[in-house]
């Protein structure tokens, strides 16, 4: 039936009404041959340089359709990525800070240190002090220090820097710098 | 014959048959059954709402109660489609009205739907439970608000990606008090302040609440209160953003968030402050799904997340997660079966992270049940796509989007031909496959001869000739759905397979070399087929026959050419003269 197969690809005789594809093998099913490329890419490919759409012998999208359809990307995320500043940085965590025999507290943003070496730190800075923790062994000299505990959700005091830091931000309310010879 | 068999029996064990293909083959049998079946029908898919009207789709099924619906083709989600396409939900909907008023269920996918067909919905179907609309567009929170005040046995309402009109938040208020049904809700798309006491009181009074996914625009503070209403949520999606932190506010919502046993689909989180992440460890282990699409979290704290959900089973993730997150997800999640990557930095020219095929083929290796894959990545090659299908034999759906155009393999500067061989090749289950990077024609005769399972093919900037199309038309003996943007396919091989496209769904093609002569040609012959055009500069005619169309959709249907479509769209059929060229 003559719908079934408009044009029979590559009945080797009659090729004149083709002038898409100059290059398209005369067999169809033969697995083995197929169309040398049309391009010559060694040339580009030793160059090193990514095909350009010039090379190409048919119409792509306009450049400027290119930007908003490729890559395939949905609409929504493509609007999800160019809304997304740095908003998740700018959160802060401030905690009041105390030192004992200091009436008067300070703030500190826990956000802004990655870690209890980072806290001890700041901490040292801003008292002018040496701070002890969990993780310096008990090596106490005999000149002023003090030691970092904080109040918990349930209250209770604890020294810094037993469990890690990020369990220690889901519990931690205020902190305090006591002097080592009351605890 | 017929009497042997009683019809309540018949009936009976039909009820027992869901599956549309098993129910197809069911009427097939013989008249008296094709009769029985089509009137226990109780679900319907129309994967192609121009394929078949609704008046044949009603005459044929009389006592329907769950209907879906897909309108526009695939690469709409591209903007490959114009606006005003099409995909009119309101017809359906309509005929709906009068032929099911006990109609319980409506999926609409790529669907326009108007306020005024959610007013019907709204007041002509009295048992109304789940409407799902996933990527539509067309309607206001009006629509929902009448969605809200009437549909007193509303179950589900999902509006997953679709493009709604805010005009107010205050819909959500619609629902009355004396309502309690609500199962499952998904409003992520919406962007306007709900009334957030609203939906407290909503999430308070309905016990059986198990999915809830809600717009970033929900503040954090206000997260443990929800959840600690609806404790029994088995899937939740939410921002976790904040500017101010209390030291309550953590220890709140990682308590909340401890509270939900049963919680195993999560997504959302964004905006999320890294900090914030350790509230969800407690809940780790009893995920199986987790979307972090739109979460812009790092390396280091993906992977300390990823690590702790050792029963994952679906991860949509951004390229953030680099090789090592997907070394670490290929070591902690053994039963994972899906991975999407996408990319954080789309349109950039150089790499923003250290995420290439090395991560895919780790996860490959280490997921012995991965079947799903949707991956962006910058560099490819041969020798990692076939290890990646030796490794997974089991792949089904195997999506690679390089995001260069014509990248050839980095190692050789081949083609890519090989290595998408080798996935068709040892996939013999491979039902959905897309193409990137440099490819010929050899791709195709791989493809052609090995993807005999092969349901939808996606390609982009591939191929040299028209046998590259031919291949896959007289090779996928399962092929459904193809679509084809920016390759050099002409008139040889659409012409030649024309048979071909009857059996499947669809076809598109944009940006490739079929010209308006073979497009009416096609139209003539093939009256159960639709050829469009889709031509916004000017009528077919206008246009010499050789000239290449800009975009062609071709689908197989029932009801004969569209009545609705815009200007720039035509359908090539007996009246399409062809021009003395």
């Amino acid at each position: 039936m003559f719908w079934v197969s408009l044009f029979t690809m590559g009945r080797a005789t009659n090729s004149s009404s083709s002038s898409i594809d100059s290059s398209s093998h005369p067999t169809v099913s033969s697995a083995s041959s197929f169309p040398r490329l049309k391009r010559d890419l060694s040339t580009d490919l030793s160059l090193g340089l990514s095909i350009s759409t010039s090379d190409h012998h048919y119409c792509p999208s306009t450049p400027r359709e290119q930007q908003s359809d490729w890559p395939p990307i949905k609409t929504l995320l493509r609007k999800a990525l160019a809304g997304e500043g740095n908003k998740c940085n700018d959160a802060t965590f401030f905690v009041k800070v105390y030192m004992e025999g200091i009436p008067i507290g300070r703030k500190l943003d826990l956000f802004a240190h990655d870690g209890y070496h980072a806290l001890i730190r700041t901490l040292d800075d801003m008292f002018s002090t040496t701070i002890l923790w969990a993780e310096v062994d008990g090596v106490l000299h005999s000149e002023k220090c003090h030691v970092l505990t904080y109040e918990d959700k349930e209250g209770d005091w604890m020294m810094v820097g037993d469990v890690p830091w990020e369990l220690f931000l889901t519990t931690v309310k205020r902190l305090k710098i006591t002097r080592v010879d009351k605890y | 014959m017929g009497y042997s068999f009683p019809e309540e029996v018949l009936e009976h064990v039909l009820s027992f048959i869901d599956s549309d293909s098993d129910r197809n083959s069911v009427s097939l049998v013989c008249k008296s059954w094709h009769d029985i079946e089509r009137w226990c029908r109780r679900r319907l898919f129309v994967g192609n709402c121009y394929a078949v009207s609704p008046a044949i789709a009603i005459r044929r099924f009389p006592e329907l109660r769950s209907v879906s619906l897909k309108g526009k083709p695939h690469f709409a989600d591209f903007n490959l489609v114009p606006h005003e396409w099409g995909g009119y939900a309101y017809p359906w909907i309509a005929a709906f009205a009068k032929a099911y008023p006990w109609l319980e269920e409506l999926r609409l996918k790529r669907m326009v739907v108007s306020d005024e067909a959610l007013e019907l919905i709204a007041k002509k179907f009295k048992n109304f439970r789940v409407l799902v609309m996933y990527s539509c567009e067309g309607f206001s929170t009006d629509g929902l608000a009448t969605i809200a005040a009437n549909c007193r046995n509303l179950k589900e309402l999902d509006l997953s990606e679709s493009e709604v009109d805010d005009v107010s938040g205050n819909w959500l208020s619609q629902f009355p008090d004396s309502y309690t049904s609500l199962e499952s809700l998904n409003i992520t798309s919406l962007s306007s302040e709900i009334r957030f006491s609203a939906l407290e009181r909503l999430v308070g009074r309905c016990p059986n609440l198990k999915t809830l996914k809600l717009s970033h625009s929900v503040p954090l503070d206000l997260l443990p209160n929800l959840l600690q209403k609806a404790p029994q949520l088995v899937e939740l999606g939410s921002g976790l953003h904040t500017k101010e932190v209390h030291p309550d506010l953590y220890s709140k919502l990682a308590g909340a968030f401890s509270g939900c046993k049963g919680l195993k689909r999560l997504c959302g989180l964004q905006d999320v402050v890294p900090s914030y992440l350790p509230t969800l460890y407690p809940i780790c282990v009893g995920l199986t799904s987790l979307n972090l699409s739109d979460a812009p979290i790092q390396c280091p704290e993906l992977i300390k997340l990823v690590s702790q959900c050792q029963n994952l089973q679906r991860l949509w993730v951004l390229d953030y997660i680099e090789d090592t997150g997907l070394n670490a997800l290929a070591e902690s999640c053994k039963d994972l079966r899906e991975l999407r990557v996408f990319p954080s930095d789309p349109f950039g020219q150089e790499p923003n992270v250290s995420l290439t095929e090395q991560g895919l083929v780790s996860v490959s290796a280490g997921c012995p049940k991965l079947h799903s894959v949707l991956y962006f990545c910058r560099r490819m090659s041969n020798v990692a796509l076939s290890t990646i299908a030796r490794n997974r034999p089991n792949l089904t759906h195997f999506r690679l989007c390089i995001i260069e155009r014509f990248r050839p393999d980095y190692i050789t500067l081949e083609p890519l031909d090989v290595g998408f061989g080798a996935i068709v090749e040892h996939c013999k289950d491979l039902k959905r496959l897309s193409l990137s990077g440099l490819l010929t024609d050899r791709v195709f005769e791989y493809i052609g001869s090995h993807g005999k399972k092969l349901e939808m093919l996606s390609l982009a900037f591939a191929g040299d000739s028209d046998l590259g199309l031919h291949h896959v038309l007289s090779g996928c003996k399962s092929l459904r759905k193809l679509e084809i943007r920016d390759c050099p396919f002409g008139d040889k091989a659409l012409l030649a397979n024309a048979a071909k496209l009857e059996t499947m769904r669809s076809l598109w093609m944009s940006a490739c070399q079929v010209s308006y002569r073979a497009c009416k040609l096609l139209g003539q012959k093939m009256p159960r087929l639709n050829v469009e055009v889709i031509a916004e500069q000017g009528h077919p005619d206008s246009s010499p026959d050789e000239y290449p169309v800009e975009k062609l959709y071709i689908y197989r249907t029932v009801s004969g050419p569209r009545s609705d479509m815009p200007s720039f769209v035509w359908t090539m059929d007996k009246n399409s003269a062809l021009s003395s060229s």
